[in-house]
């Protein structure tokens, strides 16, 4: 017995030199000309499959992933972060990206084998040395406009339905990239910005950039810029006059009860007053407060839901909104966002 | 109270950190501690927060009932230990059975009857008083976490006058208190006026008050209700009849404007910061309900009910360091805004009396 563990001390010992030789003289290939070793890659596949299938959220957790606006903000946002990787439908990749190892796969092949659920996991989480970044935000909700699109991806959606998806407005860069998603009073997951001033907006922007307010699809647009280009862009929005009218769709009981809450007109304790900081009518409000009048009602909620939970962090005074939604309940939420977006998009002031 | 706060504080701090030098001392300085925390106690007995200080009638008929418990226990400890050492020691010898059997009975049932009927009837017979009717006014004090929402009802009034964190009531008179909460159980209670009554969320309690001695007294939340329980206390003022009167005419009026430069100052920060949106100041467009009214914050005899005095320090302090001078309390602290504005906030609050 004791020759045996004697043998198998002796053994490890020389295992364990011969692993620290393969790290300390560099004696292990990492040439991704050379590839893997045979075995290795089914080895490392299988177990970032399994591993996904074990974590992946369940399907009840998936909103509506045929919502239009949905799909094209992830297409918008895939198309700057992703498309480099993993090419768009009726693409192909790059020869150096296909060099890669392991090699992304095409967009159309990705999407093929996986339900949108694990997509949403792996977008999210990304897989750790294969070169698939996780989501560059604490938060993972906003992955879902990107789950979105690739779930049109599997339906078959071809090259010139992506083009028309990501196509750019007429405009000057960066500019033109801004209006891709915010322009044309926004979407319903995508706020306008003409109704906000520089000063709120450049707050909003730099916080995007230093993590502060978390959205992985902001981050990914802010990275792109200089400050003073993320300056300038403030400004040419907040030189904007908002024009059109209010959502027509919201159901006027509701928005009545939204009114009456922001002017805490019900005396209901756990809501503060919104008109305070946000308006409409709050002329003597820090301009650092932003302009909810005519924002659409989803982005409102999700917006609102995200302070509750604390995820949505920003400038400085972040703390006091924090503070302010924290006891706000669902029917609240729903019947503010209803009354903001029931109005006619407009400057705070 | 600053004085109590002082004497508690030195015994931990000594205690927390003993070094070589300060290992020798360390029994006298326990005894120092806990002698320091014998005389604060002591002086507890005469301060404005005690049962033992009875300012009120109600206090007094509690004081009362004290008083004849105490005296009763301990008439009661002495006969029973003084029978004890009879038996004992004095006449250790063996009780005739007759004896033995009348003591049972005179003592073990006889007299414990008579004294708890007695004391029954006593207790039973002031309990009504405690919640007498009242003259005419009526306060409604709601429960949060952790402060007072007043409302005063003169008698007749169609609409509450507003205030927080402060109970004023004229001399001479009974008042109602009508009691609730918003979210967890609180209890009321001002020692030096009364007894102490629970307040619910969803459901109305009631007591009332009949002070005497005019004054400045002390209430505190008595039932745990969370993490800043112990710093959730009020100002209690009696008043004489006419002075109360034209406290609540002033309480009743709108905020007057600023009249400083530095108070108008203050007043633009308070509407570009969004107070508004959870505190009312009646006369402007504030009227934000979550926390207290502010309308004459600045005649309150103190600041987050019972935390702070009302120096324009406490104020700003306040202002900068919610969380830090009561935790978790629902108030952000406005530790962004720059220092001047501060004290223009500052001056400007305090100026509204």
């Amino acid at each position: 017995m004791k020759r045996v563990l004697q043998t198998l001390a002796v053994l490890a010992i020389l295992g364990a030199l011969a692993g620290g030789a393969v790290v300390a003289f560099g004696l292990y290939n990492v040439s991704a000309r050379a590839g893997h070793l045979p075995g290795v890659s089914w080895v490392l596949h299988a177990t970032y499959r399994n591993a996904v299938r074990l974590r992946a959220p369940s399907k009840a957790q998936v909103p509506d992933l045929d919502d239009s606006a949905l799909i094209e903000l992830g297409a918008r946002h895939y198309d700057t972060a992703c498309r480099p990787c993993h090419a768009a439908p009726g693409q192909e990749q790059t020869a150096t990206i296909a060099a890669m190892v392991p090699a992304p796969p095409h967009i159309e092949t990705a999407v093929k084998d996986w339900q949108p659920h694990h997509l949403h996991w792996i977008v999210a989480n990304g897989v750790k040395m294969s070169g698939m970044p996780a989501w560059p935000a604490p938060r993972d909700d906003d992955v879902w406009p990107v789950v979105a699109f690739l779930a049109a991806v599997r339906q078959g959606m071809d090259g010139a339905r992506y083009a028309a998806l990501t196509r750019w407005p007429e405009a000057e860069r960066p500019r033109a990239y801004c209006l891709g998603c915010h322009g044309q009073g926004g979407s319903d997951h995508v706020p306008r910005l003409d109704i906000q001033n520089a000063a709120y907006l450049k707050t909003a922007l730099r916080s995007y950039l230093d993590g502060t307010r978390a959205s992985g699809i902001m981050a990914q647009a802010v990275s792109e810029l200089s400050d003073e280009a993320l300056d300038d862009l403030a400004g040419w929005f907040a030189a904007r006059t908002p024009a059109g009218a209010g959502a027509g769709d919201v159901p006027p009981d509701l928005a009545a009860r939204g009114r009456a809450l922001a002017n805490a007109a019900p005396g209901d304790p756990d809501v503060p007053a919104c008109r305070a900081c946000h308006g409409p009518g709050a002329t003597e409000a820090s301009e650092l407060f932003p302009s909810l009048s005519g924002l659409p009602a989803p982005y409102l909620r999700a917006q609102m839901e995200l302070w509750r939970s604390g995820a949505h962090g920003g400038g400085p005074r972040a703390a006091l909104m924090r503070k302010a939604a924290q006891d706000l309940d669902d029917d609240a939420i729903a019947a503010l966002a209803a009354f903001y977006a029931s109005l006619s998009p407009a400057k705070r002031d | 109270m600053e004085r109590r706060a002082a004497h508690a504080r030195t015994p931990v701090g000594r205690s927390m950190e003993p070094t070589e030098r300060d290992r020798d001392r360390v029994l006298p300085g326990a005894r120092a501690g806990s002698v320091l925390l014998g005389l604060s106690m002591l002086a507890a007995c005469e301060g404005r927060q005690s049962v033992l200080a009875p300012a009120g009638a109600d206090a007094r008929v509690l004081g009362d009932l004290f008083m004849v418990m105490l005296v009763g226990a301990v008439v009661l400890w002495l006969s029973v230990n003084g029978l004890f050492f009879y038996v004992t020691r004095i006449n250790p010898a063996a009780l005739s059975k007759r004896f033995a059997n009348g003591l049972i009975v005179g003592g073990g049932l006889l007299l414990p009857s008579v004294v708890l009927a007695g004391l029954l009837g006593y207790g039973l017979s002031i309990m009504p008083d405690q919640r007498a009717p009242g003259d005419g006014l009526t306060l409604r004090v709601r429960g949060e976490q952790w402060w007072w929402r007043v409302e005063y009802w003169p008698e007749g009034a169609d609409a509450p006058i507003v205030s927080a964190n402060e109970i004023r009531l004229p001399v001479g008179q009974r008042a109602d208190i009508l009691l609730d909460s918003a979210r967890v159980i609180h209890s009321f209670w001002i020692p030096a006026l009364g007894g102490k009554m629970d307040m619910f969320p969803g459901r109305e309690t009631r007591l009332s008050l009949h002070p005497e001695k005019p004054g400045r007294y002390r209430g505190q939340c008595a039932e745990f209700c969370g993490t800043s329980h112990a710093l959730m206390a009020f100002e209690a003022v009696a008043m004489p009849p006419e002075a109360f009167d034209a406290w609540l005419r002033q309480q009743e009026a709108p905020a007057a404007a600023p009249a400083t430069a530095q108070g108008q100052r203050g007043a633009r920060i308070f509407a570009r910061e969004g107070c508004g949106a959870c505190h009312t100041v009646r006369g402007t467009k504030a009227r934000g309900l979550v926390g207290p009214d502010l309308t004459h914050v600045g005649s309150r005899l103190s600041l987050g009910a019972g935390t702070l005095g009302t120096t324009l320090a406490d104020y700003e302090t306040w202002i900068a360091h919610t969380g830090t001078v009561k935790p978790e309390v629902e108030m952000p602290a406005y530790d962004h805004l720059d220092p001047a504005d501060r004290a223009d906030l500052a001056h400007y609050l305090k100026a509204l009396e």
